[in-house]
């Protein structure tokens, strides 16, 4: 855990502080905005039935707003002062820099009335030391998933806070610590999505999930639904880490080509998934030696659909041509807005440096864990 | 303390590619209360009377009566006087010579004004722009008189060089508000609504002199309710986009695109003048670059300032949209409102072109008219242009010109082209 800087004033608060204690303003940009006072902005949201939002969420501060497309100031209707561009709600769009080497941005896209992606990121001050990258997919015909996804996105944070224990000091019994470590954050994500469901919904919360924890040189990766980790080394070839749960997934591994069952009208059927009745909750879980400088990137089905193939994904990184996160993940998020924005996307990125990068250039190799 | 309101009617959706963003605001003011009563500065009232030569003596006896009416409309404490207008203007109340060309009403003050209204006697020319400098000077003379209203009666022509009258109304633009009345058929309806329309008043026809006391009564009325002195109406539109206009649509159309006062870069203001508890509608059509099917933007901020503060805003939106059955709709009050302008201009063109001989151009805008009254509901017109046309078809616009058309019916309907009536929401 690192100290927040206040971004109105500079001052550097103490560990967890919610507000600086020198201006007043809020603190820790991975706090978007309790939904509650931005939501009459949108006034296109479906109305949910009955929400139970988690009393514990503190109402965060919403001073003037940059305007996101012409950087004028966003006025207290919701609506840029200068070009009249309407001021997503800061649940409709949210970005997290938790350091300089890491940052994700939480975009509605442009066809969907609200947003049910979430993520929630944690990074050490110091570049590829310690980097935690939470992404889930609320599904978009449940009730409340916009709520459900993002408390479950923080649970599984604050779960993976502590660093991966090291097992009995054999790389096997540490692999096997670390998929429990999953397990359990898994676990606690599902037990906050299924905390803010309705018990009366019929149609309760669900949601994908998707977790990339760098620790120096190891990556290890999460995953329940279809959201995504890829690993992007410089220069390439990039992994698709995870592998979906989804009937896509299913017909490719009988055979269809990716292109084929991705596009199949059932494509975006997940098969597990967190929630009141999800049957299984086991994340699948891997995890891989980085050797070369590269990206990491959690995102859900919003930006891969434009972008399947890791070599896909990565000509985009490299099209973004930036070496800045919080610039990529925007560059991404735009490029799915530009391809439609049919669903909400989320992008967060980390990039790692390895101390002996460059040493070696070929590809590493990737174990699935036997469990996951 | 007074409150006012915003609301907005509008299809905000537009097809890919679609600029242009129509919507009616509605401005509602309640809680008023009354001229000069609200902290906000003291309220003057000036009464101005033609008295020149071609006032017969029954007008002149009407117009007495009803000046002394208007007196006794006006509330105890509010700033007075009293002008007399031939080719020259003439203060015949308060008889003071220099200093405050005003004095507050009271009992007494109201018992000498209508003694020296008494002594009118009618003699010279007519030169209105004379009357409305007067006016001015005399509202300047009583600084702590924040709100300024005239009432004007005239029952003839103005007689001046050209232009005299225009720079005479464009000094007091802005200054003080007017309305006008006219008596008889002498006058000539589009110069005394070049004044009312400048100075933010009414203009009408009183045909007969037994009905001037009622009109003279209400004038009066209406302005002592006014508890608001002065409004703007603020219109912000996103930079790069261009407002096509503004016009006031009811109670009656006025063209307020060119008054437009900067108030920032992005934001013009619009006079409206001084408010009682009423509603006002607006039509505003701002041109917007088109975006992605999807967007939502800000096409305007529709606000009602009074000095530096924003009482009520309304927001103007676009939402492009790829389904044509959002898109092809075009909002109720929009069309209603876009029909009553459409209907005040071919009721003032046609009696212009048939003013000038020209009966076929008079026939086809009359028949507009028929047309778009009757498409609106707009009885009043449809009344009023019965006594100018025969109506053969309503729907199809057909109408014939009558022979023998009464001038004050014909004044009647040139006065009342810019009223409009508004649709149930």
């Amino acid at each position: 855990m690192t100290d927040t800087t206040c971004p109105s004033c500079g001052t550097v608060a103490t560990t967890g502080s919610k507000f600086c204690e020198s201006c007043g303003s809020a603190l820790g940009n991975d706090a978007p905005a309790a939904p509650v006072a931005t939501e009459a902005l949108d006034e296109l949201s479906p109305i949910s039935a009955p929400t139970r939002r988690r009393p514990t969420d503190p109402p965060v501060a919403t001073g003037p707003r940059p305007c996101l497309v012409c950087q004028g100031t966003v006025g207290p209707d919701g609506y840029c002062e200068t070009c009249g561009a309407k001021a997503p709600t800061e649940r409709d769009h949210f970005r997290e820099t938790p350091a300089s080497w890491v940052a994700g941005v939480c975009d509605r896209g442009i066809v969907h009335h609200r947003n049910e992606d979430a993520m929630a990121l944690l990074a050490s001050d110091a570049p590829g030391e310690r980097a935690v990258l939470v992404v889930l997919d609320g599904v978009s015909n449940s009730i409340d998933s916009d709520v459900a996804s993002l408390a479950g996105a923080k649970a599984a944070r604050e779960s993976l806070r502590t660093p991966f224990p090291q097992g009995m000091g054999t790389p096997a019994s540490r692999s096997g610590a670390i998929t429990q470590v999953f397990g359990a954050a898994a676990a606690a994500a599902n037990a906050a999505v299924v905390q803010v469901t309705d018990p009366a919904s019929t149609n309760p919360a669900s949601a994908t999930f998707a977790v990339a924890v760098v620790e120096r040189s190891l990556l290890a990766y999460a995953n329940i639904g279809d959201s995504r980790v890829y690993w992007l080394p410089d220069g390439g070839p990039g992994v698709q880490l995870t592998v979906d749960d989804s009937a896509a997934q299913q017909q490719m591994e009988s055979g269809v080509p990716r292109e084929v069952a991705e596009s199949s009208p059932q494509a975006h059927a997940i098969t597990k998934w967190l929630g009141r009745d999800a049957p299984d909750v086991t994340p699948r879980t891997g995890q891989l030696e980085l050797t070369t400088p590269g990206w990491v990137v959690a995102c859900s089905d919003g930006l891969w659909n434009y972008a399947s193939e890791p070599d896909a994904l990565a000509a985009q990184v490299a099209a973004a041509g930036t070496s800045e996160p919080l610039d990529l993940a925007l560059a991404l998020v735009a490029f799915a807005n530009a391809q439609g924005g049919r669903d909400n996307i989320t992008a967060a990125v980390a990039r790692v440096q390895p101390v002996d990068s460059g040493q070696n250039a070929s590809a590493p190799d990737h174990q699935e864990d036997p469990d996951g | 303390m007074a409150e006012f309101t915003a609301s907005v009617y509008q299809n905000e959706f537009l097809p890919d590619g679609g600029t242009d963003v129509n919507a009616i605001v509605t401005v509602t003011c309640s809680g008023a209360g009354t001229a000069g009563q609200t902290g906000g500065g003291a309220a003057g009232e000036i009464i101005i009377v033609d008295t020149s030569g071609s006032m017969g003596p029954e007008t002149m006896a009407a117009a007495k009566q009803a000046a002394q009416a208007a007196l006794a409309e006006i509330v105890d404490g509010t700033w007075f006087a009293v002008i007399s207008g031939s080719d020259h203007a003439e203060l015949v109340f308060p008889p003071v010579a220099s200093g405050p060309g005003m004095v507050p009403m009271d009992s007494s003050a109201r018992e000498a004004a209508s003694e020296a209204i008494d002594r009118f006697t009618g003699a010279g020319g007519t030169a209105m722009s004379t009357w409305l400098d007067l006016a001015g000077t005399i509202f300047t003379s009583v600084p702590e008189v924040t709100q300024r209203h005239a009432i004007l009666l005239t029952d003839g022509e103005n007689r001046e060089r050209p232009g005299a009258l225009d720079t005479a109304i464009s000094r007091a633009t802005g200054f003080f508000q007017c309305d006008c009345r006219g008596a008889g058929t002498d006058w000539v309806v589009p110069e005394l609504r070049r004044i009312s329309q400048a100075l933010l008043g009414t203009v009408d026809i009183i045909p007969e002199p037994s009905q001037m006391q009622a009109q003279f009564q209400e004038m009066m009325r209406a302005s002592m309710a006014r508890g608001v002195a002065d409004a703007q109406l603020r219109v912000w539109a996103p930079q790069g986009a261009q407002v096509l206009f503004v016009r006031q649509v009811s109670p009656t159309v006025e063209d307020l695109t060119d008054r437009r006062v900067e108030v920032n870069p992005l934001t013009g203001g619009y006079p409206t003048g001084a408010w009682a508890d009423e509603s006002r509608d607006y039509h505003v059509a701002v041109r917007v670059a088109a975006k992605a099917i999807g967007q939502e933007q800000l096409a305007a901020r529709v606000q009602l300032a009074i000095g530096a503060d924003v009482v009520a805003q309304g927001l103007v939106k676009a939402t492009w949209s790829g389904n044509s059955e959002l898109t092809a709709r075009i909002d109720q009050q929009v069309a209603h409102y876009t029909g009553q302008t459409e209907l005040a201009s071919m009721i003032q063109e046609g009696l212009a072109a048939k003013a000038a001989g020209d009966e076929r151009t008079a026939t086809t805008k009359l028949g507009r008219a028929v047309q778009l009254a009757a498409e609106t509901g707009n009885d009043e017109a449809t009344s009023k242009l019965r006594k100018v046309v025969e109506i053969d078809d309503e729907k199809e616009g057909t109408v014939r010109l009558k022979a023998a058309v009464a001038k004050a019916d014909e004044m009647a309907l040139d006065t009342a082209s810019t009223k409009t009536t508004r649709i149930k929401k």
